[in-house]
């Protein structure tokens, strides 16, 4: 159940994030940075609760009331020429 | 085409009447129904494997078929990423799957093991203070 | 440049830019989604009082009415980004910049992911999804599957796929872990089964929701729960069985189920193969507001309306000036609410853009009282804490506005 796909973008598994997790006692953003999961095509819009609930677990910790992994824009794929305008 | 077409429905009553289109989706014709979007078009020709993940090759197919979640994104006339779930298709529509990349910063077995984030740099550069 | 731009064309979006243009103000909708309804367009069932709620009508009367007063709705547009400026919005989409005084985010929710080993392979979808194909575009998702995840939604969407001649093996749940741990818990899937069992025609999932009321009486339940499952409509549902993987080469090929106990700990040598070509997973729902934390919005994290919520007032109304909410985007409820929030949204946009003498104060009053009406009659209820909830959020916005 370990080698479970979290984030499908990036296939990022269980044991990844957990290990990840367990070594740096870290946040939902933090495991963004290190193991990409939920910075993949879809932004994360897909496995963004499975993270959190995985912190949660993890930590032990309830979440918080602003959005553990930050939601930043474009919040669609976007060509560089498209945002150029 | 019609085979997995829901014609007959108890509540929402006969599916008749549709105007056909034709398509193709790598190279191979098909007939899809106006108003069909490529993911159920394709749906209906039997069709779920619409791309491989980029780096590992491993197929790929609609998950949310309402455009969160960009799994079923295809080449459609030549333009890459497009959504089949919220993209109608058209008359002569040209369709391609997503293929896996030959992605140069990516390691494979006989290449230089770069890192692709920063928890694998910090492995790397650790194993080699180490020795 | 538009007094008012709505983001999302389902029930609270379409009911909003009615009550808009009913008050002549200047309107934009816009949606992704090639057609507008939302995510009426899948819906389907039947009410206790035998009627048939059919979204795709209910979706038709609302455009009807949208049509009527020249509503401008353009879909396949997707909004990547919002920036305020001092007098209202810049929405940036793939069809370029649009501008507004005021804003409403109808955006509705996305599917919570119940991951398992085999998940990314074609052939496994959210129940959604096959909600979808199913009612909207009318193509069959495979010739026998099953649905992970027993709750309020996919037990509804089941039924769906079974009237439109969908052969389901039964629904189970998914394999704990970290992320499962709710909807792979029987106890926990059991109370949520209790708030449908009397939409149950077949009287099965009733079979002691009358002596279930105590958390004791729903462990007995859970623990005696029969190992062929319940059936309901004739499938079986099972509380018991936990599916571990999916498996298939290019596809889905069949799943492997296990025996579970009461918690959910798999059952070692309960391992059997079932064949399916595909698979529903059926997580949950949560809030998709992501356009509000773009443009800085405050959240509250309020796990009985789903999770991270733009703050809001009764009046459907933000903290950002001129930023407004409505629909699951402020806690997942049935369509019916979302449509009543939608009206009471218009509503005050109408006021703010152009209510100085009071003129509109009966009629949001009033589309509050029919939000709360409707949320107390609703057949449908995806969290028994709903009421609280609310109460909560409008606490929140208080405080947020008088500190």
């Amino acid at each position: 159940m370990d080698k479970v796909i979290i984030c499908r973008c990036e296939e990022v598994d269980l044991e990844e994030i957990k290990e990840t997790i367990s070594k740096y006692q870290c946040s939902a953003r933090e495991i963004k940075l290190r193991t990409r999961a939920g910075m993949g095509y879809c932004g994360g819009r897909t496995c963004r609760p499975a993270l959190n609930a995985i912190v949660a677990e993890i930590s032990g910790e309830k979440l918080r009331h602003e959005i553990p992994l930050k939601i930043q824009p474009p919040i669609r794929p976007v060509s560089l020429g498209k945002i150029g305008g | 085409m019609n085979k997995h077409r829901i014609l007959e429905h108890p509540v929402l009553g006969k599916l008749a009447n549709q105007k056909e289109m034709t398509f193709t989706f790598d190279g191979k014709k098909y007939i899809g129904y106006e108003g069909d979007t490529i993911a159920s078009a394709l749906l209906a020709n039997g069709i779920r494997k619409l791309r491989v993940h980029e780096e590992t090759g491993t197929p790929r197919g609609i998950y949310c078929n309402i455009g969160h979640c960009f799994e079923c994104r295809v080449t459609v006339d030549g333009k890459p990423g497009v959504r089949a779930c919220l993209t109608e298709i058209n008359r002569n529509m040209v369709i391609e799957s997503g293929k896996q990349h030959s992605t140069p910063f990516k390691p494979t077995d006989n290449e230089v093991d770069l890192p692709r984030t920063y928890s694998e740099f910090e492995n790397i550069y650790k194993e080699e203070k180490e020795g | 440049m538009y007094d008012v731009l709505i983001i999302g064309a389902g029930p609270a979006g379409l009911s909003a830019a009615i009550a808009c243009r009913e008050w002549n103000l200047s309107v934009l909708v816009i949606d992704e989604f090639p057609k507008p309804g939302g995510r009426l367009l899948g819906q389907l069932h039947e009410e206790p009082d035998g009627k048939w709620w059919n979204g795709i009508e209910e979706a038709k009367i609302l455009l009807e009415k949208a049509k009527q007063l020249n509503t401008e709705i353009r879909c396949s547009i997707s909004a990547h980004h919002i920036e305020k400026n001092d007098h209202g919005f810049n929405v940036y989409t793939n069809e370029g910049v649009f501008e507004a005084d005021n804003l409403l985010i109808a955006t509705g929710a996305a599917e919570t992911p119940a991951p398992l080993p085999g998940w990314t392979l074609p052939g496994v979808m959210s129940i959604g999804a096959a909600q979808v194909m199913t009612n909207v575009h009318r193509v069959r998702v495979g010739n026998k599957g099953i649905v992970v995840g027993v709750n309020v939604l996919s037990v509804a969407i089941a039924r769906e796929m079974q009237l439109a001649g969908i052969d389901l093996q039964c629904m189970a749940l998914p394999a704990l872990n970290p992320v499962t741990a709710d909807y792979g818990n029987p106890v926990k899937v059991m109370e949520g089964l209790l708030r449908i069992a009397h939409l149950a025609p077949s009287a099965a999932i009733r079979f002691g929701s009358s002596f279930l009321k105590g958390d004791g009486a729903k462990d007995l339940a859970v623990k005696f729960f029969p190992k062929s499952g319940v059936k309901m409509w004739g499938m079986p549902i099972h509380l018991r069985k936990a599916v571990t993987r999916i498996n298939g080469k290019n596809q889905v090929e069949s799943v492997t189920i296990c025996d579970i106990s009461a918690k959910g700990e798999i059952i070692p040598g309960s391992e059997k193969t079932v064949e399916v070509d595909f698979v529903c997973i059926a997580g949950g729902l949560y809030p998709l507001a992501e356009l509000a934390a773009v443009i800085g919005c405050p959240f509250q994290y309020i796990e009985e309306l789903g999770g991270h919520i733009p703050v809001h007032n009764e009046q459907m109304e933000t903290p950002v000036e001129g930023l407004f909410v409505a629909g699951n985007i402020t806690g997942i409820e049935s369509g019916k609410v979302a449509r009543a929030q939608g009206t009471l949204a218009g509503l005050s946009i109408a006021n703010r853009v152009i209510g100085t003498d009071g003129q509109l104060e009966n009629q949001i009053q009033q589309a509050k009282m029919n939000v709360k009406t409707i949320r107390e009659n609703a057949t449908i209820q995806f969290h028994p804490g709903i009421e609280k909830g609310r109460n909560q959020m409008e606490e929140t916005f208080y405080n947020i506005l008088h500190g």
